[in-house]
């Protein structure tokens, strides 16, 4: 059945895989710690001598601190803009379902595809006086990213039954609690793809601060990179040491992120990528983890029942979770505790 | 429950935030478009299509154009390929899997710009990684100077690219390969079903969400390529590497507005015409489900 040496060359392929990828960042590594000479041979070979003073000099002549503070204030506030506005949108546009909200969907939708007019949108800041603000850079690439995440909680949201509401409304809940205290929690896992992937596209972003930044107290940590490497093109040490600095938050973020989904995995980033579709029966999402659950449970046979009441707890709050119950054998749903 | 009472308001944060910072640039750019907006001049004026005359009689327009499509091209198939290869991988019992999938995962979170530079030092002539690799392995001969010669320069920076994004695919796929029931490969396999077959009649068919969202966000994503070549290359040498935004930057810089706001809705033109047709795919397998 398997061949015998099938494991081992699979293993062989993704450790190959592996080097592809670890090579150039020990490459960065390494070479950061060599003066001008050596570290312009790219070489694999640790320092002749450990040079610290690349690091130093980064530190005194890169603007580093500001510009990690201007990339944390603005992907922060992006990530506040995007996740609030775009759930509000997402929960009206899917449960109305009326023709304006479905032009409004398509304007979102063509919004993902289409590139930004990058000139105008300068002129159109300075027309506005808000020309060169952090204010303008955050309603920008809230303005960019809107798309993609209405695109993705509209698809989650046709998985949250219309029952929910309806058991909600008949309770006494107004609208804003209905969002806020029942349909936000329950969008927790795809807010947490958004956020991610809000967060690391501002972070890394180049073209919006390089055409809408003009002053470089407002610029960030990637457009630092871009203004240093202009000016100490010729010392790689100093280059790879600024680099160093600049992603070595970058694993905590992987981590980070990891963390968050190998609990499970696959309702991690690409399940929220891929859940756009599905039909609009309103028990799809249960029915998903319930199956997940059990996915789980075959590795240690006959504790089905335990892990599923586990998964199902992790993946929804409590207050809900009563009425899903309630809904799913059948009879009305039970008493919503986030309504009371 | 009545569907009207939804409250509208609730979408009207989002619209608004998109159609002033969105939607009002890109109608206010095909209106730029036709005039002769630039630095040294104090009024703008209607030029009808002089922008787009002058703009088709370039070559370089045709360069950027047939760069943009390679490129797109060559990394969405690419991306696709090494991404569910890596997912496959993934999903096999190896040890240390989920380390494994972080370090593949890694390049995608780093800034562009940033790999841009690492590349520049990898692709070096002399010293860098590529070259050496090749001599330590006898292909010495093979080395090239991959940046500064126009036959390789732009396949250098689509195979940077790959290696940025390629992590990223991995991880949609491997989302997608969770959801396949491992009875029905397990009784293929009983059944005598070759692992190729079984991926090709099971396994791939059954990833057909992951594969559109992944060839969506990659021929869009691509077709929008600017930090990477404007590091690695620069729209060179000559303009043999040359993409829509590289082009669109330098006769921003030179202060032709007008003109280059033309370039951006040629742009504009081209990204639909692809991307609304993919999206659409997308749209009617959603409506198939």
């Amino acid at each position: 059945m398997e061949h015998p040496g099938r494991k081992a060359f699979v293993s062989a392929i993704v450790f190959l895989g592996a080097l592809v990828i670890l090579v150039p960042f020990y490459m960065i590594l390494v070479n950061s710690f060599k003066g001008i000479r050596e570290s312009a041979l790219f070489g694999m070979g640790l320092p002749s001598t450990w040079n610290f003073d690349n690091y130093k000099e980064v530190f005194d002549k890169g603007n580093i601190m500001r510009g990690f503070k201007n990339s944390f204030l603005i992907s922060g506030l992006v990530v506040v803009c995007v996740t609030l506005f775009a759930s509000m949108a997402a929960f009206v546009i899917q449960r109305r379902d009326d023709r304006f909200m479905r032009s409004t969907y398509l304007l979102f939708i063509m919004g993902l595809i289409v590139p930004v007019s990058i000139v105008p949108t300068i002129r159109l800041m300075g027309e506005l006086h808000i020309r060169g603000t952090y204010f303008s850079l955050i309603m920008y690439y809230t303005a960019v990213l809107l798309p993609f995440a209405v695109f993705l909680l509209v698809g989650f949201m046709k998985q949250i039954p219309r029952e929910l509401d309806e058991a909600a409304l008949l309770e006494g809940c107004g609208y804003f609690r209905l969002y806020w205290r029942i349909i936000l929690p329950l969008l927790v896992t795809v807010l947490i793809t958004v956020t991610i992937v809000v967060m690391v596209s501002v972070w890394n972003d180049f073209f919006g601060p390089f055409y809408l930044m003009t002053d470089s107290t407002k610029w960030t940590i990637v457009l630092q990179i871009f203004n240093f490497v202009s000016l100490y093109n010729t010392n790689w040490g100093i280059v790879f040491a600024f680099m160093v600095i600049v992603i070595s938050p970058d694993p905590a973020r992987v981590l980070a992120a990891a963390a968050l989904h190998y609990r499970r995995f696959d309702g991690g980033l690409g399940q929220g990528l891929t859940n756009t579709g599905g039909k609009n029966d309103g028990w799809t999402s249960a029915r998903r983890i319930d199956e997940r659950g059990w996915r789980h449970a075959q590795g240690s046979r006959g504790r089905r029942r335990e892990m599923d009441t586990a998964r199902t707890h992790s993946a929804y709050p409590m207050g809900t979770l009563r009425s899903y119950a309630g809904g799913r054998s059948g009879g009305r749903p039970g008493r919503l505790r986030a309504c009371a | 429950m009545e569907r009207r009472k939804y409250p509208l308001y609730f979408s009207f944060p989002a619209l608004f935030v998109f159609l002033l910072f969105f939607i009002a640039p890109t109608l206010i750019g095909v209106y730029y478009s036709f005039t002769d907006w630039n630095v040294n001049a104090d009024s703008i004026s209607f030029i009808g299509f002089d922008n787009y005359k002058a703009l088709f009689g370039e070559p370089r327009l045709g360069k950027a154009l047939s760069n943009t499509l390679i490129f797109a091209a060559a990394v969405t198939l690419l991306q696709n390929a090494v991404g569910l290869g890596l997912a496959l991988l993934m999903n096999e019992a190896i040890r240390m899997r989920n380390l494994f999938r972080t370090i593949f995962f890694m390049p995608y979170v780093i800034a562009p710009i940033v790999i841009g530079y690492v590349f520049r030092a990898i692709y070096h002539p002399e010293h860098g990684i590529v070259n050496e690799a090749l001599g330590w392995i006898g292909l010495g001969a093979l080395g090239q100077d991959w940046l500064n010669d126009p036959k390789w320069a732009l396949f250098s920076i689509i195979a940077t690219d790959i290696w940025r994004v390629a992590g990223f695919a991995m991880v949609v796929y491997l989302a997608g390969l969770q959801f396949i029931p491992k009875d029905l490969t397990e009784s293929a396999s009983i059944d005598g079903a070759s692992y190729w077959r079984r991926f090709r009649h099971i396994v791939f068919p059954l990833l057909a969400a992951s594969f559109t969202v992944n060839v969506l966000l990659s021929v869009i994503g691509s077709m929008k390529v600017f930090e990477m070549v404007m590091v690695l290359t620069d729209g060179g040498p000559g303009y043999t590497t040359e993409v829509f935004y590289t082009y669109i930057r330098s006769t921003f810089s030179m202060g032709q507005m007008g003109y280059s706001t033309a370039i951006n809705l040629v742009l504009f033109v081209l990204v639909t015409v692809v991307g609304v047709p993919v999206l659409a795919a997308l749209k009617k397998r959603e409506v198939e489900m």
